[in-house]
């Protein structure tokens, strides 16, 4: 008797000490299908930890509307978004984390990489292997705006940073071909998922500068029948950062939580999952295990070539910037 | 769904061509590519009528027949794929009408999220709001202008009573919400001769049972004190809010329970008098008064619409005044605001100091009751004079009635007419007739010994009674005028040049702008 009343004191305990956790995790536009499998992982593994439930709400759009919307007041625990600079101006401009939030985590706080690949209708009647094809007269190009587009600015960056290697670092030359280039978008979405559906669903255009994790999962959606991936010889590697916001956590009591929630993308589950999503692990075991998802391509970073996101930011999408001014909407 | 829209380009293409063809066909038919042309031709050249021409005419039959074995022959032929170009062509417009929808659905999409985040401006009948997206910030300007006049008549042998015109209450009202909980109000006046700041309050919504007010507002006791002042039936109030304190500064819980059947308001406060009529803005001791008031209105939320409009309940305040001429009233006031009692000059309160309130009202269609009953006792004393100290218990109560002619509801919070003032439509706004009677009777302890606590030429007890006529000519502009009368018990001595020497017969006439 005595046994069973501690049993059931032990259970009763427990369930109340067991609580449920709701978190918030402001993403980029093409992560969705990313962090439905995280989620649902990280969950498994607070529960088994803690005894915790955690719920985990994901927002998802471009990556720089996302930055703004954190700023302006949503309650993001963290933020998972696409390049650094979006996080930086949180912190800038909000207040709401440190500036060397990125120094918290491993890799500068990019559980994963990506970069920017061309997906092309089936049998790729326009002939497209490389930038240079991207640019010529005729060729309709789907991408997002990268004023409000993570993906987007990478996209443009990769395209630049090719014009660059190809003209021995003629700037001049550089802006020649990417003013070529957006001369060939009839439409700008304000998000990578927007693009793909100009793309993919609208049937708009011939060729769609996508994340490469973007890319096969519209063969996966769509089909392999129907469109086609085609790596350029030279990209960028583009690598979205993850931070806790922490006076928001601070606020909802969720700190340890949502640092546990993004320090388990860095386990081998959490780089399991993202591969399986077609992002690349930073862990060399399982990259290499999921190699074959991921083409050989000759990647440049944003510091070398650019010298940072600050001074690409300022250069290429501030107000004012090179892309306001090549750019003229069709 | 791209096949569908390929095949409607292709047949807008056909018969933009079918319709060009004819003009273009004037050449063609020398060359025999279209017959009917030729046919067409020759039919006009019959019209002649000679030999020759029948000749001519045979030959071009023969023509015909040649044509027309020859068309025959290409349509047994399979068909041929069309010539790249116009392919071509096709995909581009095709490619330029999904552009354009995706554009369209982009520029929808843009449009709804530009929505969500424009801030929204108002303005009307209410006055002036802005507010963001979410509404978790709002800016608001009101405004209430009352100009009066009031004119004394010497039916009963003359009065103190000026007659004038009056600026009664002129304030500009800001209200607001910060971070989607927090109330602000800030209204001064600029209707008295000097500029008061009459509210100046944050109030945190935790829900609607839990809110928190901090700063200068009405304390919660008196009910017709509490009402707004645009919405009161006479211009002034009652001498039975002559015992009720008026905004006083300090902090509030208050709030609504099951959705409003009942409230509470439960503050702490500096003190406020009775009748403050220009209310303080700073403490005269340390001592602090506790004000709190509980209201009932069961039926408000039920079918049994007769009852809904019911409402009662009961406040009071407490508060050991420190010996201090401050906390006393600076004086009762008649509705035509002379005043009809104070103390004398070397009175203090001292002590403690109560009110209870019980309050009711009751609003039905274009009927409206309200009542209250006051007592405030106050412990008082003097530095000389005998008797040294006395325990005043002072009341007063109320009864008014209204009765809206036009037939809209009235209500605790005022009645909008149901067709505003538009005499070319034949339309004349709300009217309503109120009455009021009211008494107030201070304590005969004020009155005796040698030297009394009570001023000269206070009286011991009033007694008013007022009829009115209201005309809303909108929800915004209402006309007043009421005719009040208000009779006196000699106090102490007889001060024949006192306000009270003589009953108070007066005339009032308001115009209101409030928004």
């Amino acid at each position: 008797m005595k046994k069973y009343l501690i049993l059931i004191l032990t259970l009763l305990a427990a369930a109340a000490n067991a609580a449920e956790v709701k978190l918030l995790n402001v993403s980029y536009d093409p992560t969705r299908e990313l962090y439905v499998d995280y989620n649902a992982a990280f969950a498994k593994y607070w529960k088994a930890k803690t005894g915790d439930d955690v719920n985990v709400s994901q927002s998802h759009g471009g990556s720089g509307k996302q930055a703004q919307s954190v700023i302006n007041g949503l309650e993001a625990d963290v933020v998972t978004l696409a390049l650094a600079y979006d996080i930086d101006a949180i912190s800038t401009q909000a207040r709401l984390l440190p500036a060397d939030w990125q120094k918290r985590l491993p890799n500068d706080s990019t559980p994963y990489t990506s970069t920017i690949v061309f997906l092309v209708r089936k049998g790729n009647p326009k002939g497209i292997k490389d930038w240079d094809d991207v640019v010529k007269k005729g060729v309709s190009v789907v991408v997002a705006n990268p004023k409000t587009s993570g993906g987007a600015r990478w996209a443009y960056l990769a395209a630049y940073a090719y014009a660059l290697e190809k003209n021995q670092h003629d700037d001049a030359a550089a802006r020649n071909f990417i003013t070529k280039l957006y001369k060939n978008v009839p439409v700008l979405d304000s998000g990578a998922r927007g693009s793909t559906v100009t793309f993919a669903q609208r049937g708009i255009g011939d060729v769609l500068l996508a994340w490469e994790n973007e890319a096969h999962l519209a063969l996966q959606e769509f089909g392999a029948d129907k469109f086609e991936i085609v790596t350029p010889s030279l990209s960028i590697l583009a690598e979205p950062p993850v931070s806790v916001v922490d006076k928001n956590a601070k606020r909802h009591h969720t700190t340890a939580v949502a640092k546990a929630y993004l320090e388990y993308l860095y386990s081998d589950v959490g780089q399991e999952i993202a591969a399986k999503n077609f992002y690349r692990p930073r862990n060399a075991t399982i990259a290499e295990k999921y190699a074959a998802n991921f083409s050989q391509v000759k990647l440049v970073t944003i510091d070398q070539e650019f010298g940072g996101w600050t001074k690409a930011q300022q250069t290429h999408f501030a107000d004012g910037g090179v892309f306001d001014q090549i750019f003229q909407p069709q | 769904m791209k096949t569908t829209k390929l095949k409607q380009l292709l047949i807008a293409t056909v018969t933009g061509a079918q319709v060009a063809l004819p003009a273009f066909a004037a050449d063609g038919a020398a060359t025999g590519t279209n017959g009917t042309a030729v046919v067409e031709s020759s039919a006009a050249s019959t019209d002649g009528g000679n030999s020759s021409e029948s000749a001519e005419i045979k030959t071009l039959k023969e023509q015909v027949d040649a044509l027309v074995q020859k068309v025959n022959a290409l349509e047994q032929q399979p068909a041929q794929p069309a010539p790249d170009e116009p392919t071509v062509n096709l995909q581009n417009l095709d490619q330029q009408v999904r552009i354009l929808e995706r554009q369209r659905e982009i520029d929808r999409d843009a449009a709804v999220a530009k929505a969500a985040t424009t801030p929204k401006i108002t303005l009307g009948a209410n006055g002036f709001s802005a507010s963001s997206a979410d509404t978790n910030f709002v800016f608001s300007l009101h405004g209430l202008i009352q100009t009066d006049s009031r004119t004394f008549f010497h039916a009963d042998g003359g009065t103190l009573g000026k007659n004038t015109f009056l600026l009664r209450r002129a304030r500009p009202i800001f209200t607001g919400t910060v971070f989607h909980d927090f109330d602000f109000n800030f209204t001064p006046d600029f209707g008295g001769s000097a500029v008061q700041i009459f509210d100046a309050y944050l109030n945190y919504r935790f829900s609607p049972e839990w809110q928190l007010e901090a700063g200068k507002f009405k304390s919660p006791v008196g009910l017709e004190a509490l009402q707004a002042d645009t919405w009161t039936s006479f211009n002034e109030r009652s001498i039975a809010s002559d015992l009720v304190p008026n905004r006083d500064i300090g902090l509030e819980l208050h709030g609504d329970l099951f959705g409003g059947i009942a409230s509470y308001a439960a503050g702490v406060f500096n003190g406020a008098s009775d009748y403050n009529g220009t209310t303080t803005t700073q403490d005269v001791d340390n001592s602090k008064a506790f004000a709190g008031r509980v209201f009932f209105q069961p039926w408000k939320i039920s079918d049994v619409n007769f009852l809904q409009g019911l409402g009662f309940g009961v406040a009071g305040s407490y508060e050991d005044d420190q010996s201090s001429a401050a906390n006393l009233t600076p004086g009762y006031k008649t509705d035509g605001q002379q005043t009809l009692f104070s103390y004398a000059g070397n009175v203090v309160a001292n002590g403690k100091h109560w009110r209870i309130s019980p309050q009711g009202y009751y609003y039905y269609g274009p009927l409206s009751l309200l009542g209250e009953y006051t007592i405030s006792d106050q412990q008082v004393s003097r530095s000389s004079g005998t008797p040294a100290s006395a325990d005043l218990q002072n009341t007063a109560w109320e009864i008014s009635a209204g009765w809206v002619l036009t037939g809209e509801s009235a209500s605790y919070n005022g009645l909008t007419p149901q067709h505003s003032f538009n005499p070319t439509l034949g339309q004349w706004g709300a009217w309503q007739i109120v009455a009021r009677y009211a008494n107030l009777d201070l304590d005969n302890a004020a009155f005796k010994g040698p030297t009394t606590f009570a001023a000269a030429g206070s009286a011991s007890a009033a007694q008013a009674w007022s009829i009115g006529l209201n005309w809303y000519l909108n929800r915004d502009v209402r006309l007043n005028t009421s005719y009040s009368r208000t009779t006196f018990n000699r106090g102490g001595t007889a001060t024949p040049t006192a306000a009270t020497a003589q009953p108070e017969n007066v005339l009032f006439t308001r115009i209101q702008l409030a928004f």
